[in-house]
């Protein structure tokens, strides 16, 4: 009996095994590496297009017949020594074959390039037709050829974060991207309890409200982004209802979007606008399991209705609002769609945004690592305090 | 003629609903009403005649026929944005593929994960799966640049495989189907071990066929994810014809600026299905809205 125990435990680890392994696997390759990744380049000034030189497919006999002019049928007409008169190799792996070396890569060439046995191979016609550079580079290299297979960034130390702390834009971006959380969080928290409340007040067609009040959430960014573009828009239908409205009090036309100080709280309304809802169902749920007893007391005591929200529902639905100011904390910091749809200004920018401008457009990979690296620490500072904000609490 | 007190908090919360339904709709009625509106039309001395949106009022009809800005509403635009923009359809395509493959890869091994930490076990099952809680604190800033590398150096860039590899799973979904077995009655699982059934035979006959709530939950939340999903296709793709969706309308402002109706059109045209899969769901929507956020 107990051997056949210690079996069936050893086969549930097996298979407890071979089933998280999928998840295990993707998790260290998809997120464990690349969190050890991001801080080690934020140390470095990673650059995305030297990364990639080394990987560029060449055609070995077009960059030679360019260096030398000539062609690659006539290359048995010449020996080994008029060919190699003519032949420079830093210049031709530059130049002709395109990779960009700095000074040790263009040392380490002049000294361990094979020109001999390149050019013999030419003349030959033994060269490989297309190759990437790294494997090119091992088979004419005498020795060194794995300093070209694959590319390490120069370790800079803490100069990013140095940079960081005199760079305006990142001040910009991230104090854009922390008020951000400070006007979305508390409004879209507050307006999704009062439509909770509301709902929960024994009225018809919950349902209903409920489903409506979704729609904004299964909807995407990026096209929510395009309506309130037309919207937001200067003859946009904003305008027109405002004009209508406050037209006799000398209301005039706003350009919300272009004017780089109302763009982003025009788009902070349309964050609120869109995930008020959706939360509401959160609080909806949280209002429900509070029993009506404690109501029912609160009235024998002579508490009214605003007692009764203050004293008793606001602190039954803690829970939900650590939850959802946690959820919209960490969301409203790392905003990206509705910035990158609607941001005509570099002074409206969010530190996701910047991030990616520097990963992606600038080709700053070590230096938006650093920004990465440094929104971490600050989102874990963050919700690390709402944690103990809750342990206080229980 | 007097209304009892108890009635005036009712009336209020009526109120308060109705406003905000309006304010919910209004976006979205605006656009559908721009994307029915032709760019141009003809009038009935069957001259060509321009339409502006911008006109104010929008001389909103919709007797004898519906019509808007003068000009007769139409689904037209629905059809042309296909031939303004003949890769839309390959957009539409990716984007169902991208869904479709992250749907079933996250359905697949998340529960297979989930059951594995709910229920079995195996050594070091308390780390990774403290681990894994560390790891939902990580933002994606962090983690995108490294992936984004990683996958230049295998070749994935601009490739399906490269969009769809890193996001065969989820923390969130292996959280949410953990969450699920380990509510999920064990008498169930005793009596197929009594009855001999194994780990594996238990899992597939008995487990799986029961969790079919959580499974769609998690396949609404995934589709629905990947469908909106914008940042990572724009790192990943860069050629036109592997854009999804969501980059496609990008595409529309840059091109066709001016043309309000083709964009609007778009925009509503991608809603429609997140819609349609949201209102034959919807009881599942609301209960995976009670654990987490689809977006910020």
């Amino acid at each position: 009996m107990k051997g056949l125990r210690l079996k069936y435990r050893t086969k549930e680890a097996i298979v407890g095994y071979l089933f998280a392994a999928p998840v295990i696997v993707s998790v260290l390759v998809f997120a464990i590496y690349p969190i050890f990744a991001a801080f080690y380049y934020s140390l470095t000034d990673y650059q995305p297009l030297e990364a990639r030189k080394f990987m560029y497919v060449v055609d070995p006999y077009g960059a030679l017949e360019l260096h030398t002019g000539i062609l690659r049928e006539e290359a048995g007409n010449y020996t080994l020594d008029e060919l190699l008169a003519n032949f420079d190799p830093i210049q031709f792996v530059q130049l002709d074959l395109g990779v960009n070396l700095d000074d040790t890569e263009k040392e380490l060439v002049k000294r361990y390039f094979d020109s001999a046995s390149l050019i013999s191979d030419f003349r030959e016609g033994k060269l490989p037709e297309r190759l990437k550079v790294s494997e090119f580079m091992k088979r004419y290299m005498r020795a060194y050829g794995h300093k070209f297979s694959k590319y390490v960034p120069k370790f800079v130390g803490l100069q990013n974060f140095e940079d960081i702390f005199s760079d305006k834009l990142f001040y910009t971006s991230f104090w854009n991207a922390f008020l951000y959380s400070l006007v979305v969080v508390p409004i879209q928290t507050l307006l999704a309890i009062i439509l909770a409340v509301a709902a929960n007040s024994k009225i018809k067609g919950v349902g209903f409200f409920k489903a409506v009040f979704f729609l904004p959430a299964i909807t995407s960014s990026a096209a929510l982004s395009m309506v309130f573009m037309l919207l937001y828009s200067k003859p946009g239908v904003i305008n027109k209802i405002l004009v209508a409205i406050f037209g006799k009090f000398g209301f005039q036309p706003i350009d919300y979007l272009n004017e780089p100080s109302i763009a982003l709280f025009a788009i902070m309304a349309m964050n609120i606008w869109s995930t008020a809802g959706y939360f509401m169902v959160t609080f909806l749920a949280g209002l429900q399991d509070i029993p009506s007893s404690i109501y029912e007391a609160a009235k024998i005591d002579g508490s009214n209705k605003f007692q009764m929200f203050w004293k008793i529902t606001m602190p039954l639905l803690r829970p939900q609002i650590v939850f959802v100011s946690i959820m919209g904390t960490v969301g409203c910091m790392q905003v990206f769609d509705q910035i990158y749809f609607l941001v005509r200004n570099l002074r409206n920018i969010t530190i996701s945004y910047y991030i990616y401008k520097n990963a992606f457009e600038y080709g700053k990979m070590g230096y938006a690592s650093a920004l990465a690296v440094l929104l971490f620490a600050v989102i874990l500072i963050l919700s690390l305090i709402q944690r103990k904000l809750i342990k206080e609490q229980y | 003629m007097s209304v009892r007190p108890s009635s005036w908090p009712v009336i209020v919360s009526y109120l308060i609903l109705i406003i905000y339904t309006i304010a919910t709709f209004f976006p979205f009625s605006w656009a559908i009403l721009i994307s029915l509106t032709p760019i141009t039309y003809f009038d009935d001395n069957g001259n060509e005649r321009g339409v502006n949106i911008f006109d104010w009022p929008p001389k909103l009809k919709l007797f004898p026929k519906p019509s808007a800005f003068g000009a007769p509403l139409t689904l037209r635009n629905y059809k042309l944005i296909f031939e303004v923009v003949p890769l839309y359809r390959r957009w539409l395509l990716n984007t169902v593929i991208y869904a479709g493959i992250l749907t079933i890869g996250n359905v697949i091994l998340n529960s297979l994960g989930g059951y594995a930490f709910a229920r079995l076990n195996f050594p070091l099952k308390n780390f990774w799966f403290t681990l894994f809680l560390a790891l939902m604190m990580v933002p994606g800033q962090v983690t995108l640049i490294p992936q984004y590398n990683m996958l230049v150096r295998f070749g994935l860039i601009n490739t399906y495989a490269g969009l769809f590899l890193p996001k065969l799973t989820s923390i969130f979904g292996l959280f949410m189907m953990r969450q699920f077995f380990l509510n999920f009655p064990k008498e169930l699982e005793e009596a197929a071990r009594i009855d001999g059934f194994g780990i594996l035979r238990t899992y597939f006959r008995i487990v799986l066929p029961n969790a079919l709530p959580a499974i769609s939950a998690l396949s609404i939340y995934t589709f629905l994810g990947a469908w909106n999903d914008f940042q990572w296709p724009l790192i990943i793709m860069s050629s036109k014809e592997n854009y999804t969706l969501t980059l496609g309308l990008n595409f529309f402002r840059s091109s066709y600026y001016t043309y309000w109706q083709y964009m609007m059109a778009a925009s509503i045209f991608m809603t429609i299905p997140m819609i349609i899969i949201f209102l034959s769901f919807q009881k599942y929507f609301v209960e995976s809205g009670k654990a987490v956020a689809i977006k910020g």
